[in-house]
């Protein structure tokens, strides 16, 4: 085959929850070492909140600013802002015209990106450390200083229309987490698409997204992270001066929306040109703010957590119903969120089977205690993955964001003394309590005939 | 994700991670051949406690006889599903208990065996690794099993317009040689491949004058070679020579293809034949690709998404490969649009060609091929993926050093020059996608 370039990262973590799986398990891994003792922060007059950590062994640096802001924070009838305006955010300021972002950085060797999220934005360049100075001034001013020209909307509007053709319209696995998603929620913005839905791509105006922008892209309600060869007191000089002189915004609003307790099962079912079924189940779950939700982690990891792992070892391999299954957890959601199944039936087997098993796995989980040598390989899985993620720079700037958006960076080392503390009863009892059939919404997709 | 130009990296990640800065004279890594033919390469990090090991065998499917399509990838797929010591299932186990991995698989030219386990655990870890190069038993069962799951995950990628497309141009991009066949085989293919088949496979092409081991981490070259010739110091040269595949001849003619699919989109992609590493047409063209559809500072990307609003993403790349090489051109837009889409990558294809390119645009390209190279290597397993693949390719050790040297001299009449060489429309095969007349 000629090699193809895999599609330049997502935007919704619940799209293709497998191939995901990797990465998040990545993410969510803080670091062994108590790396948090060794962060610089500093909250600015204005409110930016600044983590810097020293990693000399390469001549990198990750810089990276996360804003509060992802879908959650849309209304019906204008889901996809958030998403639209990142892609704004690389159009330019008066200062450095439409296509310069992406030019400045890669003519210093650079490589930039950004994603949005349900929770949040973010923006990230990895450059030599030498060229900080460059990407602090790049950064610091699409905060502030924005065109979004009408024409440069116009056009970026058929990109991201594009863009949901790709990742949804055309996408089987995209397209049936997006149904899921709007069934699992009646009342939280967690229900809509990140890309929005079409209709509001196509709709939203100029206007809304200025005032989008100017709401959400304050210094108060921003982090930024820089993670690599850099001394973090000159570095955060650096960073007071420049983002310093940007005026302190208004509070962004409150998201006042609670999903209130779902009261039964429900379910959608969808067809499309496919060639195997897909079936998604959700619950909702606890996120970070309960300790709930790091049993729902090791869960998490128990059921699909390698080769070894029960769905896995069970649906895949032993007999072979499923050529793909697993479980996910969203335990970084700043709203409670799902815990997510899914699996691919084998040629031949039906997507009602399936469903079964996974249902059957979930109820074993509350009958039965994992085993002594689950716990502990489990375990061990997520201490391990906490110091791969030590070896990349990106990684590490990454993780403390997520973690600092949480609560605070510092959790990182409070997460692991609690993953080990869990006993198989806890498990046993966070199953139990969440783990419902009235707190679970199904989807099936079939096959076109 | 919005650009979506990160994905573009991973595909030139061989020529760009070449590009190494030469600075200090730091040594990429120790080189040295084992009495059995090993080339062994090893490079401390002493950071983090981690080790990543890499054993790349000249066993990829480019060697799958004519008929048996898709048997490198299985054979790499069941290679760790059983060893005279372990079965699959305890294999798995055995790591995922120490939070590690060992895994394997073929591409076109190789078949590599990757580990990854914290130091503590790297006797555990190096073990298994060598268990499943030296021992794999290929139980009958597990050949089965993987039959079947490889025939379900083709089935379940025929609805993915990116991988379809990418065949049918391989296809024809390379009709003649084994490039043109799918690495995974079709599902008929697949189908008729035997345990006999893997078994014998595997015993006439992973033989250790072909081997590359990359240990990569918190190890020094003293213990890793010790480590290494404890476990594979005995395995045995073969007397006879190692097979060598032809090389890709550009097929008499150039052809188009469309598949039907019910979708939105159409998936356009544009292939030919290009150059090897070796050849020193390969850095101008490096270059000429990155200005056409590189990053998204390019000319597809600026007039087909900038402009026009026609598609999410649009590339173009080089892959250069052992025993031939391509250079594409990929889109994807609504289906209405695809027509005008064509002609605007086939204007830019031929005005690369035309005129000469920009400094601004020249500059750009070869500071960031150059400048761009430290992020690429910036963890212990991209570091061990990088090694063995300069080794098997014969690029040396100082290609990283060469490459930032040679992309550094390539002019504007180069890129033109490269550009009227390999860039005339005419020269391309063609692969529509989607709703189709």
């Amino acid at each position: 085959m000629i090699h193809r370039p895999p599609r330049g990262g997502r935007y919704n973590r619940t799209v293709r929850i497998a191939i995901l799986l990797l990465l998040i398990v990545s993410l969510l891994v803080p670091s062994s070492a108590p790396a948090a003792d060794r962060v610089v922060a500093a909250t600015l007059d204005n409110g930016l909140r600044v983590l810097l950590l020293e990693d000399p062994r390469s001549p990198i640096v990750s810089f990276q600013v996360w804003y509060r802001v992802g879908s959650r924070n849309e209304h019906r009838g204008s889901t996809g802002i958030a998403h639209f305006l990142e892609h704004l955010m690389f159009k330019g300021t008066p200062s450095h015209g439409p296509k310069q972002f992406a030019r400045l950085v890669e003519e210093n060797g650079g490589q930039d990106n950004a994603f949005t999220s349900q929770d949040v934005t973010s923006y990230y360049v990895d450059i030599a450390a030498d060229k900080i100075d460059l990407i602090i001034d790049l950064e610091a001013d699409r905060m502030q200083n924005l065109l979004l020209d009408p024409k440069e909307i116009t056009s970026e509007r058929e990109v991201v229309i594009e863009e949901r053709r790709t990742r949804t319209e055309d996408d089987p696995g995209g397209f049936l987490g997006e149904e899921v998603s709007s069934i699992a929620f009646k009342a939280h913005p967690y229900g809509a698409p990140i890309i929005g839905w079409m209709e509001d791509i196509r709709r939203v105006t100029p206007e809304e997204i200025r005032a989008f922008y100017k709401a959400y892209y304050v210094p108060n309600n921003a982090i930024v992270v820089a993670v690599g060869a850099f001394r973090a007191a000159d570095v955060l000089e650096k960073i007071k001066k420049r983002f310093g002189r940007i005026p302190r915004g208004k509070t962004p609003p409150p998201l006042l929306a609670i999903e209130p307790v779902q009261n039964g099962e429900r379910r959608v079912s969808v067809t499309k040109q496919a060639e195997l079924p897909i079936v998604y189940m959700a619950w909702h779950v606890p996120n970070y703010k309960s300790d709930d939700s790091v049993a729902l982690e090791l869960l998490s990891t128990i059921l699909s957590g390698g080769r070894a792992s029960r769905l896995y070892r069970d649906l895949v391999y032993q007999r072979q119903l499923a050529l793909e299954a697993g479980g996910d957890n969203s335990y970084f959601s700043i709203d409670p969120n799902l815990f997510w199944f899914w699996a691919t039936p084998m040629p031949g087997q039906t997507p009602e089977k399936l469903e079964a098993e996974l249902s059957a796995h979930m109820e074993r989980l509350k009958t039965e205690p994992v085993t002594d040598e689950e716990l502990a390989r489990a375990k061990n899985q997520v201490e391990a993955a906490f110091v791969y993620q030590e070896d990349s720079v990106h990684q590490r700037a990454s993780l403390l964001a997520r973690f600092e958006l949480a609560g605070g960076y510092a959790m990182k080392d409070s997460f692991l003394t609690k993953i080990r503390a869990l006993t198989a009863a806890d498990l046993t009892r966070v199953a139990r309590t969440w783990f419902v059939p009235e707190r679970k919404s199904v989807g099936v997709l079939l096959p076109k005939p | 994700m919005i650009r979506g130009r990160v994905g573009l990296l991973c595909v030139v990640l061989l020529a760009s991670l070449a590009a190494r800065a030469t600075a200090g004279a730091a040594v990429l890594a120790h080189r040295e051949v084992l009495p059995n033919g090993i080339v062994l390469l090893v490079a401390e990090r002493p950071a983090v406690p981690i080790v990543a090991v890499r054993v790349l065998m000249r066993a990829g499917a480019v060697y799958d006889p004519a008929d048996r399509g898709g048997l490198a990838n299985l054979t790499g797929a069941v290679l760790t599903r059983g060893t005279a010591k372990r079965t699959g299932p305890e294999l798995d186990t055995a790591i995922e208990f120490v939070g590690g991995s060992v895994e394997a698989g073929a591409s076109r030219d190789s078949m590599t065996v990757s580990m990854t386990a914290q130091k503590k655990d790297l006797t555990l870890g190096l073990d298994l690794v060598s268990e499943v190069v030296l021992t794999p038993t290929f139980p009958e069962a597990e050949v089965s099993r993987k039959v079947a799951e490889i025939q379900a995950a083709i089935k379940r990628s025929e609805e993915d317009p990116g991988t379809v497309a990418a065949r049918a141009l391989s296809r024809l991009v390379f009709e003649g040689h084994p490039y043109g066949r799918p690495v995974e085989g079709t599902r008929e293919s697949v189908g008729r491949l035997t345990r006999d088949d893997v078994a014998k496979f595997y015993r006439e092409r992973a033989r250790p004058d072909t081997t590359v081991v990359a240990v990569v981490g918190a190890v020094t070259v003293d213990e890793a070679r010790r480590e290494i010739m404890a476990r594979f110091g005995s395995w045995a040269r073969p007397a006879d020579p190692p097979a060598t595949p032809p090389m890709a001849t550009a097929p008499p003619a150039t052809r188009e293809d469309s598949v039907k699919r019910e979708l939105t989109q159409s998936t356009i992609m544009f292939g030919r034949q290009a150059v090897l590493q070796t050849d020193p047409d390969y850095f101008p063209l490096a270059v000429a690709s990155y200005v056409l559809g590189g990053g998204s500072a390019s000319r597809l990307y600026t007039r087909v998404r900038e402009e026009s609003g026609l598609a999410y993403s649009v590339y173009s790349w080089a892959s250069p490969w052992r025993y031939g090489a391509s250079f594409a051109v990929s889109a994807q837009t609504r289906t209405a649009e695809a027509p005008k889409v064509i002609a605007m990558i086939r204007e830019e294809l031929a005005r690369m060609g035309r005129e000469p390119v920009a400094e601004r645009e020249l500059g750009l390209a070869k500071q960031y091929l150059i400048g761009s190279f430290p992020l690429r290597l910036d963890t212990s397993g991209k570091v061990a993926d990088f090694l063995v693949a300069i080794e098997d390719r014969g690029l040396g050790l100082d290609y990283a050093d060469r490459y930032k040297e040679r992309i550094g001299k390539v002019t504007a009449a180069d890129v033109q020059r490269v550009a009227g060489k390999y860039f005339t429309a005419s020269a391309f095969n063609l692969v529509v996608v989607g709703e189709t007349k």
